[in-house]
């Protein structure tokens, strides 16, 4: 062999070794984080999937048979869980677009330079930070058709008195209310960010030109927002698509199944029927569903943001 | 066989030291164990129960109990109702459990004398345990049943209640209408339930009802309807344990449950324990049926009460056509069978439960007995007087009807699916018919 061979094999040899300890550096950095993610994240979620196919022995505490699609045929035969599904949807489709709106509307509005703003900036972050349940409980009172405020309110000016845990619409209303109540403020605060981000010469322009408060409004911040808006949505669908304590403290999922989100029936399943197993092939079968619809989002989004 | 006669040989001197001890100091044999603590060595046991009344029997109880003995700590672990079985199957059912006392609502013993984690209470092990004049004869046969599965005992009545029937004499009064007793049949409560819809304040708009009850959607809003249809001969499951109360009784039973809503306040779909109690306590409705033990709440303890204690009126439930209606609500009080200190959870069991413990309880805490001896005394307090008479009557009633849950391994998946379905027919989502049909199909499957 000659020199030039040699020290390019030394060469190679200590350029396999440089990797190979640069990798060992970057996993035994990453090694402890991914540690944790996979028993904390992974671990649940693989349990959960094995649970659903199995048989759920109480005495062991622990999945000991494999049995199939056995509960996830139990699941779909059950009319109960399509029920709750559609209960979650109609949730979704009232709750999600009026806290996008209300949301981006009152941050539009708060954007404006006035004495105060910051105050009520702070004020606006109350809400998120109530438990659910608190504010389930809460709103159980002010909406109680007996003694709650807000019939009191509205038998003034001749409205009511209302059922709002009777009536199955108003039920579903009264749950869409306290969840807007809770989560409008975080799409407050992300839009109120994203407006005060927007480029202020592409407004300079328009200016210029003599665009009026409106078109403004529609031809430039809505575009501009667009990419933002999708984003909050898709934030704030992974939060709705888990509500369950709201209901759990504000109607007990009734009157009938009016509000027993999927969730709620999921948690009732396993913490007070005990079948664990039903419960965990409902867990499977939503988390599929929400990869998909969130993934279908996603993709919705990246369109947007090129689009716009 | 050396062994064995050894080993005898030291029992039949320890028996002899300890009967020595017994009539030295004229303490209880089985107080003076080691199982029991000593003051050197106390011993720790753990008890998880409903927080609704954890707190009381921690601060109350246990310092009571520790004057008979003062080598067992006792610490009381509260759980939220609806989490507690749940918790307590998964500690019960772990190698090594957290608790050596489990407190198990009246449904649950089977399902976790099931899994193995109860002792039986009157196995030869906790007979050398349990004191002479223990007297197991004394219980009512209704409460004491509810710790009972397949035969054997595994559980005793620490908390008794019963589904009772209170109601408002002031009310009645002011409507006109005779004050209930326990001849009141159904039919005649309803006749007179649209005469207690008032006006009291003459505003032209009621305020005052003629019931509040359970009809939200819950596990304990049947009981109710399961009451109405066991008073009139109705039965949830029949011998082969398949379901039985999609009957016309059964029908007609949520039938007569739905019409009360249209005698109870506004929103009354969506009330249950806490607010038919909270509506009652405030003098607007004039009957409430809910769980006897609220009695010192709501007619006692001013604190709680706006009613007076002569306003306030108690008996078991309207007749139906085979007698009074009563249901049967009871904590019992187990050991799990993989405790360390099996003898002295039993203790703590054991004297709650006693003829004296159970005076101590209903006269300081105003809990219900399930001792003959104790309903039959002259009770400390004089307003318990009438209670324990209603509630003897009850006791009778609930075991005369099988008034009580499905006793299954499954049946808190049972009762969930009675509430949902019960619900449904409350809101009007399905007739009693399809709702009772619906329930039958679903509860077989999953009792088989």
């Amino acid at each position: 062999m000659t020199m030039a061979a040699e020290r390019s094999a030394r060469h190679s040899r200590s350029r396999t070794w440089t990797r190979l300890g640069d990798f060992a550096s970057r996993w035994s950095f990453m090694a402890p984080a991914a540690i944790i993610l996979g028993a904390l994240l992974a671990y649940p979620i693989f349990y959960t999937i094995e649970i659903s196919f199995s048989r759920f022995d109480l005495m062991t505490f622990s999945a000991v048979e494999w049995v199939g699609w056995e509960n996830y045929a139990h699941v779909l035969d059950d009319y109960r869980f399509w029920a709750s599904m559609k209960v979650t949807l109609i949730y979704l489709a009232l709750a999600l677009p009026i806290q996008i709106a209300l949301g981006f509307g009152i941050a539009f509005l708060i954007n404006a330079e006035w004495r105060g703003r910051a105050v009520v900036r702070a004020l606006f972050i109350i809400p998120m930070v109530v438990a659910p349940v608190v504010a389930g409980g809460v709103f159980r009172m002010i909406l109680d058709p007996l003694w709650g405020i807000m019939n009191y309110l509205l038998g003034l000016v001749g409205i009511g008195p209302l059922d709002w845990f009777g009536d199955p619409n108003l039920a579903m209303a009264a749950i869409v209310i306290i969840d807007t109540w809770r989560w409008t403020p975080f799409v407050v605060l992300i839009a109120t960010a994203a407006l005060l981000a927007l480029p202020k010469d592409v407004f300079e322009a328009a200016d210029i030109d003599g665009a009026n408060w409106w078109s403004k409004l529609w031809s430039i911040t809505l575009p501009l927002l667009v990419p933002i808006i999708a984003a909050t949505f898709v934030v704030r669908w992974l939060g709705a698509v888990k509500m369950f304590d709201i209901a759990l403290a504000a109607t007990y999922g009734g009157p009938g199944g009016a509000t027993n989100v999927i969730n709620l029936f999921i948690y009732e399943e396993a913490f007070r029927s005990l079948r664990f197993a039903e419960s965990a092939a409902m867990a499977v079968i939503i988390l599929v569903l929400t990869m998909i619809l969130t993934g279908l989002f996603l993709v919705g989004t990246r369109r947007l943001e090129d689009h716009y | 066989m050396v062994k064995f006669d050894a080993a005898n040989a030291v029992s039949r001197r320890a028996l002899m030291v300890a009967a020595a001890a017994v009539m030295l100091t004229g303490v209880p044999a089985y107080a003076q164990d080691n199982g029991l603590g000593t003051p050197e060595q106390p011993v720790e046991v753990r008890m998880i129960a409903n927080e609704a009344f954890a707190n009381q029997w921690q601060t109350l109880m246990v310092p009571e109990f520790n004057k008979a003995y003062p080598n067992i700590k006792v610490t009381i672990d509260g759980v939220p109702y609806v989490e507690l079985l749940a918790k307590t199957m998964l500690d019960a059912t772990g190698p090594t459990p957290t608790y050596d006392i489990l407190i198990a609502d009246d449904p649950w013993v089977p399902q976790l004398a099931e899994v193995g984690a109860l002792a039986d209470l009157k196995s030869a092990e906790f007979a050398g345990w349990t004191a002479a004049d223990y007297d197991w004869a004394d219980f009512n046969a209704a409460p004491l049943a509810a710790g009972e599965w397949k035969g054997v005992q595994y559980g005793v009545p620490l908390r008794s209640n019963m589904l009772m029937m209170f109601y408002n004499r002031a009310l009645y009064e002011k409507a006109g209408v005779p004050e209930p007793t326990p001849a009141l049949t159904w039919a005649e409560y309803l006749e007179q339930a649209p005469k207690l819809v008032q006006d009291t304040n003459a505003d032209g708009k009621p305020d005052a009802w003629a019931v509040d009850t359970y009809f939200v959607r819950e596990p304990l809003t049947p009981t109710i309807w399961q009451t109405i249809m066991n008073s009139n001969g109705g039965r949830l499951l029949d011998d082969n344990g398949k379901p039985a109360f999609n009957s016309e009784a059964g029908i007609a039973a949520l039938e007569t449950h739905k019409k009360l809503l249209e005698f109870a306040p506004t929103g009354a779909v969506s009330h249950g324990f806490s607010e038919s109690l909270q509506a009652f306590r405030q003098g607007v409705v004039a009957t409430m049926f809910n769980w006897g033990s609220v009695f010192k709440g709501s007619a006692i303890d001013p604190k709680t009460t706006t009613l007076k204690p002569e306003q306030v009126g108690i008996q078991v439930m309207p007749l139906g056509s085979t007698g009074p209606g009563a249901h049967r609500g009871i904590w019992n009080g187990t050991v799990s069978a993989k405790s360390e200190h099996k003898q002295a959870a039993w203790a703590v069991v054991q004297w709650l439960s006693s003829k004296q413990g159970e005076a101590w309880h209903s006269a300081n805490l105003g809990v219900f007995p399930a001792r003959k001896s104790t309903l039959a005394s002259e009770p400390s307090e004089a307003w318990l007087k009438p209670v324990f008479a209603a509630l003897q009557q009850a006791y009778d009633a609930s075991e005369k009807g099988q008034m009580w849950r499905i006793r299954h391994p499954r049946s808190d998946a049972a009762q969930q699916i009675l509430a949902d379905e019960v619900s449904r027919a409350m809101a009007g989502q399905a007739t009693a018919a399809e709702a009772l049909q619906t329930a039958a199909d679903k509860i077989e499957k999953v009792l088989n």
